[in-house]
């Protein structure tokens, strides 16, 4: 799953960081504290009551982050992500027609919104699977595991465009320091840098291609291995689930526009608009990779979407 | 829109084999002459044409409210299954079950395959209009129903029968014998094949869960059978139990099972002792219009056969019947004193066979079963009789003759 990891700015050290980087520690009771004491007096602060949200799912009280999540979807319809949450809630308590509403209506507010689709497959795939067990009368004892939904937890831009807080999550985070030349970097033969550009660049495309030719080996070999994957599961589970969404899929075609590259040193940055299409949905957005060189590869650190 | 496609494979997939034809004019050639059969299927069959048609959506949205209705139809839920995972994978063929299944999920699953073939099929292959099943020669319009089968569709017919003649009213699909047809001896859990009458309606509260809604039992073994040496009894038309709303085509210990709501249907028309219920492997549809033609052949027998009872020559009447005839248990030797007696009750007045019904069942043998109301001039009523006759070469005879009522 892409999954983001919420990674605090480090230029707007907010309550919201704060509050973030608590419920990362685990301090959860302590989180949440500090964000109803936000919320006391920014009552409608969505970002603040998005993290609430996941707060309450990570430590537990479902049916609080129920709620949160619901009012959230009655106060700004237009945001994607806390009706893609509410679904990963409904899914986790077997309300799978209640997830698939959810998912619908967040990609009703934003078509392309990539861990809404690949949720939305896993809920269809799983409500194919009842039935398909209504169909030949199993046994009551359904020994399939749950589909493993990604919960977002990032916090979202509301600064853009009047009142409607525009969700941002990708672009706010994982930020690349700008490639300016400094002090222990002199600035290189331009044809180095082109070279590191085109490495990079290739290397990039190799990941895209083991990707949609489902070459599992050389596409998590394009992971580095301090690769996090952001979403609190352990390198072997993020591999786990990857091998599954990946090789369930009969086909997918993994276009990449307006490769961009940016190379300092041993870092790398590469963006680019992503056209994702497996099977029967197809997904575009942005899509940020942060690389870094070791042992004469250029190994993914860092993996991000952006809408 | 490559997932329309793909479904739309499975629709053709599940088509006649040698007969291709494209899914839409299948199902819209089915959708169109479907109005009297069962609801339920009407609506899986649309959901199969809009699936063929690519029109994905609507039919999931079809395919939910179907099982929500409907939560015991499994072949309903094989569908919505496949509609919901072609949004996440491609869906190959009808049922297209991820992952390894045991023995007992691939049977039943190749059962909804073929029932879902068999409710295509019959849609499909529609008798041909004014038609009617070649056995029906003669029904009296007081018999104001009649039934017949046909295992290779898993198919009922029901019609109204009346002055004018038969009239296809709905039909439906059925299950028959694990083993198939042609009942030969108790416990072989095949469905017999002949001419039978739904002898009782059973009182469903006197029933278990497992017949569902109701039973009518039919008079198998009947005269012919037990000629035959055939053995078994318990012969139904019978419902469902409550988690199922249809069993697979080969099913039964030899019943014909009918969802519940196609089984309450059938009660509400149908009356017991007169209603025919034909049973084929395959029925032969003949224009109704020929019918007179074709019974001319044995109306002669019949009449010969009446002039002679009517005319008290019992040698004569007597060279209508089989050596080897049998009525309950009585031979010919030992049935002749009553038919002796008979023919003087009628004192050479003119027999009328009133409310006249034959219905003939050829297999190795050629057969019909007679039935009518025995009334010599001036009388104004006389027994109801049935008559089993056999074709020796060129010659009618009968081999059972009872009174029916």
């Amino acid at each position: 799953m892409l999954l983001l990891s919420v990674v605090v700015t480090p230029t707007r050290a907010s309550t919201h960081d704060e509050v973030n980087a608590l419920m990362r520690a685990g301090k959860f009771t302590v989180a949440l504290d500090r964000a109803n004491a936000y919320l006391n007096s920014q009552p409608r602060d969505p970002q603040m009551r998005f993290l609430k949200g996941v707060i309450q799912r990570e430590s537990g009280q479902t049916s609080q982050a129920i709620a949160t999540f619901t009012q959230l979807t009655r106060d700004y319809p237009q945001l994607p992500e806390p009706y893609n949450n509410l679904a990963v809630l409904y899914a986790s308590q077997n309300e799978y027609e209640k997830a698939r509403s959810a998912l619908e209506m967040a990609l009703r507010t934003n078509p392309s919104y990539a861990t809404a689709h690949e949720n939305l497959a896993d809920v269809y795939a799983k409500l194919a699977s009842q039935a398909y067990h209504k169909a030949l009368q199993f046994d009551g004892n359904n020994t399939e595991v749950q589909p493993n939904l990604a919960m977002i937890r990032e916090v979202f831009n509301t600064e853009a465009k009047g009142q409607s807080p525009i969700l941002a999550t990708a672009r706010e985070v994982n930020r690349v320091e700008p490639a300016s030349p400094s002090v222990e970097d002199p600035v290189r033969p331009s044809a180095a840098n082109g070279i590191a550009d085109e490495e990079v660049k290739s290397s990039v495309l190799a990941w895209a291609g083991a990707w949609a030719s489902k070459s599992m080996k050389n596409y998590l070999g394009a992971y580095s291995p301090g690769y996090y994957p952001g979403n609190k599961s352990s390198r072997k589970q993020w591999e786990k689930e990857r091998q599954q969404r990946i090789l369930g899929k009969a086909s997918i075609s993994v276009q990449l526009e307006n490769l961009e590259v940016q190379v300092q040193g041993d870092k790398a940055r590469a963006s680019f608009r992503q056209h994702y299409k497996a099977d029967s949905f197809s997904a575009s957005g942005l899509k940020v990779l942060e690389l870094e060189k070791i042992g004469g590869r250029w190994l993914i650190v860092k993996e991000a979407i952006g809408d | 829109m490559t997932k329309g496609l793909a479904v739309l494979a499975f629709v053709l997939a599940c088509s006649v084999p040698g007969t291709p034809l494209h899914a839409k004019d299948a199902a819209t050639q089915a959708g169109l002459r479907l109005v009297s059969s069962s609801r339920a299927e009407a609506r899986l069959i649309e959901i199969y044409r809009l699936t063929g048609n690519g029109h994905i959506s609507e039919a999931l949205t079809q395919a939910r409210k179907l099982v929500q209705d409907h939560p015991n139809f499994q072949l309903a839920h094989l569908v919505y299954g496949d509609l919901l995972a072609s949004r996440a994978r491609p869906v190959r063929a009808i049922g297209d079950v991820p992952g390894p299944l045991d023995t007992s999920a691939r049977s039943t699953l190749s059962a909804l395959h073929h029932e879902a073939q068999m409710r295509i099929k019959a849609l499909r292959e529609r008798p041909p209009a004014h038609t009617i099943p070649s056995q029906f020669l003669a029904l009296s319009p007081h018999v104001k129903h009649a039934i017949a089968i046909d295992a290779s569709r898993s198919r009922l017919y029901l019609f109204a029968n009346s002055e004018q003649g038969m009239t296809l009213l709905s039909d439906y699909y059925i299950s028959v014998g694990k083993l198939g047809i042609s009942k030969n001896v108790e416990g072989d859990r095949r469905t017999p094949l002949g001419v039978y009458f739904i002898t009782n309606n059973l009182d469903p509260k006197s029933l278990g869960d497992f017949y569902g809604t109701g039973a009518l039992p039919i008079n198998y073994p009947n005269v012919l059978d037990t000629r035959r040496g055939k053995t078994g009894h318990g012969i139904w038309l019978h419902g469902t139990p409550p988690n199922q709303f249809s069993r697979a085509p080969r099913a039964t210990d030899g019943c014909v099972v009918l969802a519940n709501p196609d089984l309450n249907q059938i009660i509400r028309t149908v009356q017991v002792r007169a209603t025919p219920v034909v049973i084929s492997q395959r029925l032969e549809w003949v224009p109704e219009h020929s019918t007179v033609e074709r019974r001319k052949p044995f109306e002669q027998v019949l009449t010969a056969w009446r002039n002679a009872k009517s005319s008290g020559d019992l040698n004569q009447l007597l060279s209508f019947y089989t050596a080897d005839f049998n009525s309950h248990g009585k031979t010919l030797r030992e049935w002749v004193p009553s038919l002796r007696n008979e023919v003087k009750r009628v004192r050479g007045r003119t027999i009328q066979l009133k409310d006249l019904s034959y219905l003939r069942w050829t297999d190795h043998a050629d057969t019909m079963v007679v039935t009518f109301g025995e009334v010599p001039d001036g009388s104004r009523n006389g027994p109801t009789k049935r008559q089993y006759w056999i074709r020796e070469g060129d010659q009618w005879k009968i081999f059972f003759e009872g009174v029916i009522g």
